[in-house]
């Protein structure tokens, strides 16, 4: 259209031109015929009008060509503003081609996106399936395997515990949450472990205490039947009745009762071969003491159950031992305290057991029947929990003789010193000096001297005899060192202790009378040895006296000289024996009437030991 | 002895070192014993020792042996046993009650007696 408009124009433009110079033209003849009409000006003039007229017209032709111009300038000028107008459009057109353009870019980019959300969406649900399926796993892992190890660990303390499947795919959290379950199910085991242990151990203490009871009534029977009769079987069934003692009073311990005994303040020596004696195998178990004081004793309330925790470390070294070999037991007074240490040649222990031994010993507060194994080792459960409740301690270590040692120490507010009226067993081993070797042969120390305490008339002859200074001289117990002892103090003076005097173990009535009785009050210038051959000279003796008196009837003159010689001789010497019978019978003629009384023993050959006769007479 | 009773600590039962029966049988409440002269030996326990030593000054039975020791006598038994194995102690039946004595010797010894004056 513009073309068109502006092929027109230059048309318009060209026409204009054209007549312009037709014009122009057209003048110039005019002027020619001016010229011409000058001459012929009437004419001319007359063609002048006309030529003016065609002036006119030609004027207003031009006039005509003139608006037709203007007309097309002003059609161009709308035909510029149109096409500026399409410009316009067309720029409009072109900025929106753009736009749009741009649109499809972006609307492409969009696509891609959603492509690759879409993807990763898809993996992040298949992510989620696998995290929900390993999960499933794991709790159903928990659950037949975790919660069974974790439970079986409460009681097995080297059970391999259990742990995630994988807990890089069920992630931090999850492992956190199982483990809160494991946990709680933990807590919830343990209480319950806590609550049937303690019905359990209420229950056996009930029934241990009876039967403890019972097995008490059972000793003190065989005692007195012990007593009564001689059959050594009655020894064994008191072992027996011991060592079953034991058992139950280690059970009851454990169980929370009390050890079940009163006892006074006992030596310590005592309760080291006490506990001994509970221990099948005891024969074995060989006791050093070497207590400096051999009166060192153990508080009453300490004194039972001291008495089991040896029996139980010597119960486990016994019974870990090969059964050939010796347990030797080491009793010492430390500076303060005692200590008691045992060793074995047993099969020792391995590190775990130690460790465990160890964690026992130390006594623990919360040590149930359920983790003692089946059956219950009770040993060193019962150990730590005396150890704790009455403030002794007891190690264990390896020791130098292949085996287990143990050590036992009692601190000094345990120990005390017993009463000097207390008379240690006749089988408690005595002690033994600094460096004199092994076991010296007990000197006559040990042996109780047959004195009264209430006889205070001069040195007792048996006394002195048993208390002799031996070898060794021991610090013994029985020693008095006060002045009535006479002899005995020089034996005893280093150690410088009080100590007690004896009384009479036998009535003077009883079967042994007539020896008992002879003993202490014996002339202490002469200590009669009473043995068959002596006192079957003296019976000769007298028999010679009184056959020479007879023979002196009828040789008046000899029977003076011969009785001089024989008869102070058959007198005193049984004098020296029957004392007593001296002091108190007649002063007519004591020795005849017991030679009388005697004789017919005598003449049989029989040993003069006392005999009954002399009470049934 | 204190009035008040213990109950035991040590029990008779440890003289038998762990056996059923004496080494030697035939002892008797009344068994009488006496020592050698023999020390005993080394390898005995204590307690051997100590009735070894009770026994030196002179004889005993072994019921008597056994009240000083303050022990049962089925447990006296062992050690005396044990003492007898190893060659330092002796031990005799025990003797049998004696038989009603003849009243007339006695009266003719009395008589016999007097007339020495």
């Amino acid at each position: 259209m513009t073309q068109i408009a502006l092929v027109a124009l230059i048309a318009l433009a060209l026409v204009a031109a054209a007549t312009a110079a037709l014009l122009a033209r057209g003048r110039a003849r005019a002027l020619a015929r001016a010229v011409a009409a000058e001459t012929a000006r009437g004419h001319g003039e007359e063609r002048a009008r006309a030529a003016e007229g065609r002036l006119a017209r030609a004027e207003q032709q031009l006039r005509e060509a003139q608006e037709a111009a203007r007309r097309s300038v002003e059609e161009t000028r709308h035909a510029e503003g149109r096409y500026r107008a399409a410009e316009e459009r067309s720029r409009e057109a072109e900025s929106r081609g753009r736009a749009a353009e741009d649109a499809t870019r972006e609307a492409d980019q969009r696509a891609t996106a959603a492509g690759t959300r879409a993807e990763e969406a898809e993996r992040r649900l298949a992510a989620a399936e696998a995290h929900t399926a390993a999960l499933l796993a794991e709790i159903g892992h928990l659950a037949q395997e975790r919660v069974a190890a974790t439970a079986v660990r409460l009681s097995h303390a080297n059970a391999p515990l259990v742990g995630p499947l994988d807990p890089q795919t069920v992630g931090p959290e999850a492992v956190r949450a199982l483990q809160s379950v494991l946990d709680a199910t933990t807590a919830a085991l343990t209480d319950e472990r806590e609550r049937v242990d303690a019905a359990a151990r209420a229950a056996m203490r009930g029934a241990t205490s009876r039967i403890q009871t019972l097995l008490y009534q059972i000793q003190s029977l065989v005692q007195q039947l012990q007593d009564d009769n001689d059959d050594p079987r009655l020894l064994e069934v008191d072992f027996r009745n011991e060592v079953a003692l034991r058992r139950i009073q280690t059970v009851a311990v454990l169980c929370e009762a009390w050890p079940g005994l009163a006892r006074t303040d006992s030596p310590l020596a005592e309760v080291v071969v006490g506990a001994l004696s509970r221990v099948p195998g005891y024969a074995r178990i060989k006791v050093a003491n070497h207590l400096r004081e051999q009166r060192l004793a153990v508080v009453a309330r300490a004194a039972e159950p001291l008495a089991i925790t040896v029996a139980e470390l010597l119960a486990n070294a016994s019974a870990y031992s090969h059964p050939e070999t010796d347990i030797p037991v080491t009793v010492q007074q430390g500076g303060r305290g005692a200590l008691v240490i045992i060793d074995d040649s047993g099969i020792g222990m391995d590190d775990d057991q130690l460790r465990r031994a160890r964690r026992l010993l130390a006594g623990p507060p919360d040590v149930l029947l359920t983790e003692l194994g089946n059956p219950p080792k009770t040993g060193f459960a019962v150990i730590g929990k005396l150890a704790r409740q009455y403030g002794f301690s007891c190690h264990i270590e390896p020791s130098p003789y292949g085996g287990m040692r143990t050590l036992l120490r009692i601190p000094a507010a345990l120990v005390t010193v017993v009463d000097d009226e207390q008379q240690l067993s006749v089988l408690t081993p005595l002690p033994l000096r600094a460096g004199a070797g092994p076991a010296p042969a007990p000197t006559v120390q040990a042996v109780p001297p047959m004195r009264d305490a209430d006889e205070g008339d001069g040195p007792p002859a048996l006394a002195d005899r048993h208390n002799q200074p031996g070898p060794h001289p021991a610090p013994a117990i029985h020693v008095v060192p006060d002045a009535s002892a006479g002899p005995a103090d020089p034996a005893d003076d280093g150690t410088g202790l009080p100590s007690r005097r004896r009384r009479r173990p036998l009535p003077a009535d009883g079967p042994g009378a007539p020896e008992a009785a002879a003993r202490p009050s014996a002339g202490p210038a002469e200590p009669p040895v009473r043995t068959p051959e002596r006192a079957a000279e003296h019976w000769q003796a007298l028999q010679q006296g009184t056959g020479s008196g007879r023979a002196a009837v009828t040789q008046a003159a000899r029977e003076t000289r011969t009785n001089d010689e024989t008869g102070p001789n058959g007198g005193t010497s049984p004098n020296d024996e029957t004392g007593p019978n001296g002091g108190t019978g007649a002063t007519g003629e004591p020795g005849p009437t017991t030679a009388a009384r005697d004789t017919g023993a005598r003449t049989t050959g029989r040993p003069p030991a006392p005999t009954p006769e002399g009470a049934e007479q | 002895m204190t009035a008040v009773p213990r109950r035991r600590m040590v029990p008779a039962y440890l003289a038998t070192g762990g056996r059923t029966r004496p080494g030697t049988a035939g002892f008797d409440r009344l068994t009488v014993l006496f020592a050698d002269r023999a020390e005993p030996p080394r390898e005995l326990e204590p307690e051997h020792h100590r009735l070894w030593e009770l026994l030196r000054p002179g004889a005993l039975t072994v019921v008597e042996a056994a009240a000083h020791l303050r022990l049962p006598v089925s447990a006296t038994v062992f050690l005396a046993a044990d003492l007898v194995e190893a060659g330092c102690l002796r031990a005799r039946a025990p003797i049998p009650r004696a038989q009603q004595t003849d009243r007339s010797i006695v009266e003719r010894l009395l008589v016999g007696l007097r007339a020495l004056r």
